[in-house]
């Protein structure tokens, strides 16, 4: 194997431990989030965008609040406080997310208010809350917690980053929990600057059958808070290894992934899922194509671009489904793309490339 | 826990390009503060500003190699700063894994602002659309980290003011681990309409030159600018030959869940940041040298640092100041760029008079020092808090 490969392989590489997921959490376009499931009907998209389904503010917030905060603030806030209740409200060590592009409802809202008041006398809310950070700030506001805080804003790895960072402080033992998250959402203005920038697909997809491919993709939004542990206590689901590949060359992602089972004494055939971020996007999907030639006709084979969209952090998606399958005991029928044979779900590899550039494997272990 | 040695460094910052640049300017009180040439807003003028003194055709036509950079500010900025700090970024010797771990506030937007409501018009075709990816904080990381061939690991992280000290934490992590061999963190702003009017309508500005600990103190002044620096580790230095500047010591992240954009009066977070640091250095209050102080010059800053000093070193606080008042607030690069200027007193053992300082703050008296002095330097602790209650410190330490 080529050596510059194998360094990709963090956790491997730096001899750092599994880390426990004790507890997940999704706000997205499907209905995951009441019952902490995805077994409802799934919504279809409209156009060529996959919306939040919103949760119930009112539970959480008083009007006052409520008015203070803008929409990505609403949802991270309320993924992180149930994630948080989950795990039974113990305080985290350390809060640290990761988003692609924070709050653009405040970024665009700042922008317009600039121009429109010609540099005059601005509301500084839409300023303050367009900080990349802001929404970590609140949650260790919102629940008093005095804690390492981080936020990674590197497009298709930020989720990613923010989990190695919580797993680097976890193995050295200089934190015992974390809460590591992401939070993501998509505007019509940010929708027509990506779609100039040929992110989406250009025909309107059908809305009830499964994504056809062509280039481009379509778009989506989420927010996933996971809460971590370093012991495994009641955790459903273990982090075994995640290597990272920015821009790969030929053949690299599947020499990644041979060269992470191998270290941890696994063959394909042992893989009972295999999460893939496949999106129909005819430019890149050669990526999983590759990987699903590898695989054993025992592994069942889950997809979620067709559930979720497209964004920087959808992999957390593919996590929390993990999280919650492994919790649960059952596959996601909506999530299942090729049955598998093996009626087992130890060993999942989850697998995500956002837009060629940025590609993620997870090595994931139900305990 | 294994040493972080640092090995190189680069900057970019209104005192100048380069390490030289800013040493003859620190020795010298010499600020660079001044009305804005280059930025677009009509405050430009009305507000000090530490602005670079060149365009950004000027920065691009300084650099030696710049193909695989876009026409960015922010770009031309990072690559100067880099430059100088990763030389060796052609020679990767074997098994060595290097990295790119960057900072910014607002990414590309300096280079997108003028534009935008042009491209968010469906009908407008853009001849170039490729600068639009640089509103995504990645952008400009990625073209950096492909200029300087930092591309094993490459992340940014945005965490207000304190987001390159953050980045060097990180950096300093990845090491010890073993995860990399080498990295280079640091931090990049430009300045930006954006993050003018969001200043002002905070009502955080200055309209003179900032006052960093005086009682009179009024607000901060916006700056911009680049520094890195080069994290190896001892496995790294024996194949690359390279001798260590000085020793990132110690370091620690702590928020403090107090308000969404103000320290709490009586600094607990700076506090238990600064505590936490010399606590993993393993090193006591009255071995720290020197301290760099965040020192933004704004009411709540100053006097929430100046408690949480003097909680922590008592009656015998060290010798301390704040650059700001030089470069302005560089906001995400700052805690880079304050880190070169502690490294630049570890080399050459002296440290930097703080300026435009008259009456203490009258809770805690502490005066800052005044004058250019050649000292005994062996730690400094430098500090960057930010909003959202972030506070970050680095200790560097010499190098024996």
């Amino acid at each position: 194997m080529d050596l510059a490969e194998i360094m990709q392989v963090y956790f491997s590489a730096g001899m750092i431990k599994p880390i426990f997921i004790r507890t997940a959490r999704a706000v997205s376009a499907q209905d995951s989030f009441n019952s902490n499931d995805l077994l409802q009907p799934v919504r279809s998209l409209t156009g060529n965008r996959f919306t939040y389904l919103e949760p119930n503010y009112q539970d959480y917030f008083t009007i006052m609040q409520l008015r203070r905060m803008s929409r990505i603030t609403r949802l991270g806030l309320v993924t992180a406080i149930e994630c948080l209740r989950d795990a039974g409200d113990i305080q985290p060590e350390a809060i640290i997310t990761g988003t692609g592009k924070g709050s653009l409802t405040d970024t665009e809202k700042f922008i317009h208010a600039v121009r429109e008041f010609g540099e005059g006398t601005l509301n500084p809310s839409p300023f303050i809350q367009s900080t990349y950070n802001s929404l970590n700030g609140l949650i260790g506001l919102h629940h008093h917690i005095n804690s390492y805080n981080s936020t990674y804003v590197h497009s298709g790895f930020s989720l990613e980053h923010a989990l190695l960072d919580a797993a680097i402080q976890l193995n050295e033992q200089s934190i015992r929990t974390a809460l590591v998250g992401s939070f993501e959402e998509m505007t019509p203005e940010h929708y027509i600057i990506k779609d100039k920038l040929d992110f989406w697909k250009k025909e309107i997809d059908s809305p009830d059958a499964v994504m056809k491919s062509s280039p481009g993709a379509i778009s989506g939004e989420g927010s996933f808070f996971f809460f971590l542990d370093y012991q495994q206590g009641a955790a459903p689901l273990q982090l075994v290894d995640l290597a990272l590949l920015f821009e790969p060359g030929e053949g690299a992602v599947l020499r990644a992934m041979e060269g992470m089972l191998k270290q941890h004494g696994l063959g394909w055939d042992q893989l009972d899922i295999y999460l893939s971020g496949r999106n129909q996007d005819s430019r890149h999907d050669h990526y999983y194509e590759e990987v699903e030639h590898c695989l054993s006709a025992t592994t069942h084979q889950l997809h979620f671009k067709h559930l979720s969209g497209e964004f920087d952090t959808a992999a957390g998606f593919g996590l929390w489904a993990a999280v919650r399958m492994a919790e649960t005991n059952q596959l996601f029928p909506s999530m299942i793309r090729k049955q598998g044979s093996t009626p087992s779900m130890d060993y999942m590899l989850l697998y995500n490339q956002y837009y060629g550039k940025q590609h993620c494997i997870y090595l994931l272990k139900k305990t | 826990m294994p040493s972080v040695f640092i090995t190189g460094m680069g900057i970019v910052s209104a005192l100048g390009i380069g390490t030289a640049s800013q040493r003859e300017k620190l020795a010298a009180g010499v600020s660079g503060l001044g009305p804005a040439t280059f930025l677009n807003s009509i405050h430009k003028t009305e507000f000090p500003f530490g602005e670079v003194p060149f365009s950004t055709e000027e920065l691009f036509s300084k650099l030696s190699d710049h193909s695989k950079l876009q026409q960015s500010r922010l770009q031309a900025l990072g690559a100067l700063a880099l430059e100088e700090c990763f030389t060796g970024g052609a020679q990767q010797p074997a098994g060595i894994r290097q990295g790119l771990i960057n900072a910014t506030t607002v990414g590309g937007m300096t280079d997108i602002e003028d534009r935008y409501f042009e491209l968010i018009k469906p009908e407008l075709i853009e001849p170039d659309m490729s600068l639009a990816a640089g509103l995504d904080c990645a952008t400009g990381t990625e073209h950096l980290a492909r200029q300087f061939n930092l591309t094993d690991f490459v992340t940014t992280i945005s965490t207000a003011c304190s987001s390159s000290a953050n980045a060097i934490q990180l950096g300093a992590r990845l090491l010890q681990q073993g995860v990399l061999d080498r990295v280079v963190c640091g931090g990049v702003d430009s300045l930006t309409r954006f993050t003018v009017n969001g200043f002002n309508s905070l009502k955080n500005l200055d309209r003179n030159a900032c006052k960093p600990f005086d009682s009179n103190r009024n607000g901060l002044n916006l700056g911009e600018g680049a520094a890195y620096l080069l994290l190896e580790s001892e496995r790294s230095i024996e194949k690359t030959g390279n001798k260590p500047l000085a020793v990132l010591s110690g370091y620690a992240n702590f928020n403090e869940a107090f308000h969404p954009t103000a320290p709490s009066p009586e600094g607990l977070g700076a506090y238990e940041a600064m505590k936490r640091t010399l606590e993993k250095a393993g090193i006591s209050p009255a071995s720290v040298s020197f301290i760099n102080a965040h020192g933004t010059a704004t009411l709540n800053n100053d006097e929430a640092e100046s408690m949480a000093i003097h909680r922590l070193f008592g009656e015998t606080v060290p010798p301390f100041a704040s650059t700001k008042v030089y470069t302005g607030h560089t906001l995400a690069a700052s805690g880079a760029i304050e880190a070169v200027f502690s490294l630049l007193s570890l080399q050459h053992q002296e440290i930097y008079p703080a300026l435009n300082f008259e009456t203490p703050i009258e809770a805690t008296g502490l005066i800052p020092c005044q004058t250019y002095q050649e000292l005994q330097v062996e730690h400094i602790l430098s500090n960057s808090f930010g909003f959202g209650g972030n506070n970050a410190s680095l200790l560097f330490s010499r190098y024996d």
